[in-house]
């Protein structure tokens, strides 16, 4: 397959000269139709409205000049599927397929817009127009997904034209490596995988170790459960992966990347792939790339299915074709990583920045965020609030800001209870800590972390016994087993968690808790075992109320535990419509036509049925 | 060595060999066979020059691969935290219930695999549900069933059209 | 000869004061208060030995390489303001650290890993003596994980096999609390040769040679592999597998498979009343 029949690229004026003729090509008159082919929107069926839309821009005709793109994650998921038009940068959200042919009519062509369609404030009833005019969206500043939108990823052309591969013709042209290394840590730059290690400093550290080849490798097995930034990044813009890798192979001395991408994103494996083969087809990668001397060439490769292998050490067993089980760090990777060699592996947001920071300079990255956390995060702001999806901010924004401006609040009007950050490492944030600031250092003093930016909130109806249960569960299934604390400190702490939410809690089991994790934190192998005992800890620690409701009064208080609550028929809500009494397995319900019905507790199994099926929520959980 | 295995001989050229390559090639031999048969595993091992309990390591250590046949259909059900707040194990339980069938296995009549797995990445329509690569959003105990009484159905409508 | 003596020697003491002040420095362990010196790259449990000082392990042997998955040997290394715990027996020592095996959090952390050991595999003897050596006497925890025959995962058997046999017959299946040492499919592995390695260093008693002398084999419990044994000609006792036998001869370039056939015919305690025998009929030459 050739890109549009672009013959190799032998020198950075090639490049440029690419660039000017396609931007050239750019008629301002054409008008586009971006639709969002992110993993929220392409749930939703927006697969099949990019088709459509494709359908109708040909049989508009040739006078009519339309273009149809499938884009990459926009960010608010919650309203998708979501379609932009230009020129205006109108923004559609949750277009449905009969939408099209309107759409198309009236805006496309008719230059008019679709009110409908657009988002509207749920607090002051406003139309927005475009993007910036949306809350959510305000307070954002993308770097990493600065292109997420606005390019087709399966076209170097694109990426390209918006700028693509600047920063790499830079590097090959003007810049010793360690000048390289000196701006990365002049921005300031540190892991987004959630270690937050300062990058450069990675990499100078991989530069100097003794050994060869020196591999570069792109963690992007993203297994948080609730994060989906990554894969934003690998299906919305590829290349600004390995742009990233590949300035960063200069700057280390190596010809060899690998990308590792989990199991359970196929269309990041193809993605990845495409936008590698069109690399190699313009000699962006492999030998003489750009002119220069420089040789560098990807690999990938995919998981098989485990959480585990997002650890580095893990990664790299997995890359050699073993089981992912990770390994003493005493003697650090980029000393003697993949096949005992220097290796320097970053996840994928930190490669995505890294065009930017040469681009743009580490001076401007420095400017933003906090004093020791630069530059911005993306993050996945998901759970019981309003505007779902992703958010890219500056770091040093605080978590209410996050959770009120951008996420409009808690959903159906309920209260906030709490929000996880981190993923399994990490751990629940409540009310009083609102306004700490998001950033590396922070949320960790709290007993939690940023990690690689899952934000998952709960609601005031949030079993937190349970949520530190459910990720104790996940742990315990997704642990190596290699070393004993892991293995057996999680199950025991299972077992104890189930006694909990079962009703049978003893006093003492949150001293066995406490215990537990403390042999975790100090004698675990690898970092998975060493954070698993933080949601627990963190909830102990911020809602020790509710443990105390399970073990001592046998309560759930969020009255999710199944049989720590009672359901009850409230008498003034009742409509005795019978439908409670002819639904319950147990025959446990009493009551007459204009009589309430009545739940007899002594036989209620609290199967939750006629919670379930009463039309007039006359079932209460008490 | 065992006679030529023309499946693996195709496998191991398409990566050069490559030992570190061993997930990517079982991977490859899943999807042509649907599960990993001993005896291509065997083979596989003796070309790769890597010892039969390396592979079979690999095979039981990563949740995607199978040592056994699978059903017709594949269903997943994603368990990630979202989906689980949003009541991922009430339609797990419901679907086991109904169809007999444990988390990581096969119904009887393998009709299809269920798999829970930890997050899909499409947190913002939660609960969801694969079924053949195709997604469903905000799922619910009942909404699951009918999709999946419905590969029964279209089971059954493909048998009797073969009958006729 | 005295004087090129004396040149000699003071050409050696020359090059051992250049050593000194040249040659690579030699990292010295305080460990508990007690100074010693190791090569560089050494490990902790290394210098530990050297000093006297026991700390408990469960997988390390010293014939391979360092695994530390039991995390028994933990002890504190010194960093300043805190205490990092650390595993003795791979912890390389590059420069000079201070190092504590017998310090509140160094103990405690011992502790606390053997009651999970203990909770795991209640039954083991061997396990029970550890314990009670370093004065844990019983495990606060419930049996809440299944071990196959008290097995610990020390993984011992699994990388002497592979690293040292070169067979590479068991492995490691599964993952999490369902991570067991297997054969291969869970049948009898073709490659084990029965030769009882992974008996001999299991810590726990998991792993177990048995002798079925009616067949002439050697099992290796539990993975259900037999080999075939070399019996004595003379009483039937078993003298070792014929795989094994196959093996050493593969490494003796001086014989073929009959002659060394005729070295192992008899069991030792058959072969020494043959010596007997043989050195009483044996007529002593006196010089005339």
């Amino acid at each position: 397959m050739t890109v549009l029949g672009l013959r190799q690229l032998n020198s950075l004026a090639d490049l440029e000269r690419i660039r000017a003729e396609l931007l050239s090509r750019r008629d301002p008159s054409t008008k586009s139709v971006h639709v969002c082919t992110g993993p929220g929107c392409a749930a939703k069926g927006s697969p099949k409205l990019y088709e459509l839309f494709c359908e109708a821009a040909k049989q508009a005709g040739a006078e009519v000049q339309v273009q149809a793109k499938a884009v990459g994650c926009h960010g608010l998921c919650e309203c998708g599927p979501i379609v932009l038009v230009q020129p205006g940068n109108i923004f559609y959200q949750r277009v449905e397929e009969p939408d099209v042919a309107e759409i198309f009519r009236e805006t496309v062509l008719g230059g008019r817009v679709v009110k409908r369609l657009l988002y509207e404030n749920p607090a002051t009833g406003e139309k927005a127009e475009t993007a910036d005019k949306i809350p959510f969206y305000k307070l954002q500043k993308r770097i990493a997904l600065a292109y997420n939108g606005l390019i087709d990823p399966t076209k170097i052309t694109d990426y390209i034209a918006q700028g693509g591969y600047r920063g790499l013709g830079k590097v090959l042209s003007s810049m010793t490596s360690e000048e390289v290394i000196s701006e990365v840590e002049l921005a300031g730059l540190r892991g987004r995988g959630g270690g937050g290690f300062p990058t450069a400093r990675k990499w100078r550290s991989c530069r100097e170790a003794d050994g060869s080849p020196k591999y570069v490798i792109c963690n992007g097995d993203e297994g948080d459960p609730g994060a989906f930034m990554d894969r934003a990044i690998m299906e919305g813009n590829p290349h600004s992966i390995i742009e990233g890798m590949l300035i960063g192979a200069y700057a280390i001395g190596s010809e060899q990347g690998y990308i590792y991408v989990r199991n359970e994103y196929p269309l990041s494996v193809e993605r990845l792939k495409e936008a590698i083969e069109q690399a190699k087809e313009l000699g962006l990668l492999g030998e003489n790339i750009l002119g220069s001397s420089f040789f560098f060439d990807i690999r990938i490769n995919r998981g098989g299915g485990a959480f585990v292998c997002g650890e580095s050490t893990a990664l790299m067993a997995s890359l050699e074709g073993r089981p992912g089980e990770p390994r003493a760090k005493y003697v650090h990777t980029v000393e003697s990583g993949f096949r005992g060699r220097p290796s320097n592996l970053n996840n994928v947001e930190t490669w995505a920045n890294v065009p930017h920071i040469i681009n743009g300079g580490g001076q401007w990255f420095a400017g933003i965020g906090t004093e020791k956390s630069k530059g911005t995060k993306v993050f996945s702001l998901v759970g019981n609030v309003v505007n779902t999806g992703l958010v890219e901010v500056p770091m040093g924004i605080t978590l209410r800001r996050m959770i009120d401006e951008i996420g409009g609040g808690i959903q159906d009007g309920k209260r906030f209870k709490a929000v996880q950050t981190g993923g399994p490492s990490g751990g629940c944030i409540p009310t009083e800590h609102l306004d700490t600031r998001v950033d590396f250092d922070e949320l960790t003093k709290l007993g939690s972390m940023m990690g690689s930016g899952g934000m998952i909130v709960m609601d005031e109806d949030t079993c937190m016994v349970k949520v530190a249960k459910y990720f104790t569960n996940f742990l315990q299934k997704e642990s190596c087993g290699k070393c004993t604390p892991c293995r057996e400190g999680l199950s025991q702490m299972l077992y104890i968690l189930d006694r909990i939410t079962d009703g049978e809690g003893q006093v003492g089991d949150i001293e066995r808790l406490e215990d537990l994790s403390e042999i975790l934190e100090g004698t675990a192998l690898c970092a998975l075992g060493k954070t698993a005992a933080n949601p627990v800890i963190s909830t102990i620690r911020y809602f020790r109320d509710e443990y105390d409701a399970h073990i001592l009064d046998r309560r759930c208080p969020a009255k999710e535990c199944r049989g720590l609550f009672r359901y009850e028929i409230d008498p003034e809500a009742c409509k005795a419509c019978g439908i409670c009494l002819k639904n319950c397995p147990a025959d446990a319900i009493t009551g007459e036509k204009k009589v309430p019905h009545v739940i007899d507790q002594k036989k209620c199994t609290l199967c939750g049925t006629c919670w379930e099926k009463c039309p007039f929520t006359a079932v209460l959980k008490v | 060595m065992a006679q030529e295995d023309n499946l693996i001989e195709q496998i191991v050229k398409r990566y050069d060999g490559d030992t570190g390559m061993l997930i990517p090639m079982m991977q490859d031999l899943q999807s042509e066979c649907g599960y990993l048969p001993i005896e291509h595993l065997r083979y596989l091992g003796g070309r790769l020059k890597v010892p039969i309990s390396r592979l079979y390591a690999v095979a039981t250590f990563y949740s995607s691969f199978r040592l056994a046949p699978k059903g017709a259909h594949e269903v997943t059900l994603c368990m990630g935290t979202v989906c689980f707040l949003k009541g991922a194990p009430s339609i797990s339980e419901a679907v086991c219930r109904e169809f007999r069938v444990e988390p990581g296995g096969t119904t009887r009549d393998r009709l299809f695999t269920f798999q829970a797995v930890n997050c899909v990445g499409a947190c913002a329509v939660a609960p969801v549900m694969i079924v053949d690569g195709k997604y469903y959003d905000g799922v619910t105990p009942a909404s699951a069933l009918e999709v999946l009484h419905g590969l029964a159905a279209d089971k059954a409508a493909a048998e009797k059209e073969g009958e006729i | 000869m005295y004087a090129l003596r004396n040149m000699l020697g003071k050409m050696s003491l020359h090059r051992s004061v250049k050593g000194i002040r040249k040659g690579k420095p030699v990292p010295i362990v305080t460990i508990d208060g007690c100074k010693v010196r190791v090569k560089k790259d050494a490990t902790v449990l290394d210098a530990a030995k050297k000093a006297g000082i026991w700390i408990p392990t469960l997988c390390y042997h010293p014939a391979i390489s360092p695994d530390a998955v039991c995390r028994l040997c933990m002890v504190e290394l010194d960093r300043g303001d805190w205490r990092q715990l650390i595993t003795a027996c791979n912890y390389p020592v590059r420069r000079d650290i201070v190092v504590y095996v017998s310090s509140e959090g160094a103990k405690q952390a011992r502790r606390g890993v053997m009651e999970l050991l203990l909770a795991r595999a209640p039954e083991s003897q061997e396990l029970k003596a550890l314990a009670e050596r370093m004065g844990v006497k019983e495990t606060r925890y419930p049996n809440v994980t299944e071990s196959q025959r008290n097995c610990i995962l020390c993984g011992l058997c699994v990388r002497i096999c592979e690293e040292i046999i070169g067979q590479a017959a068991i492995g490691f299946a599964g993952r999490g609390v369902d991570r067991a040492v297997a054969a291969p499919f869970r049948q009898p592995s073709d490659d084990c040769i029965g030769c009882g390695a992974c008996a001999a260093v299991c810590p726990v008693g998991t792993i177990k040679v048995r002798i079925h002398q009616d067949q002439q084999e050697v099992e290796i419990s539990p993975f259900k592999s037999r080999s075939k044994l070399l019996v004595c000609e003379k009483c039937g006792a078993p003298i070792i597998s014929t795989q094994v036998s196959e093996r050493v001869l593969g490494k003796v370039e001086t014989m073929s498979s009959e002659e060394f056939r005729q070295c192992i015919r008899l069991c030792p305690k058959c072969r020494k009343l043959q010596t007997a025998v043989r050195l009483q009929a044996a007529t002593v030459y006196k010089k005339e």
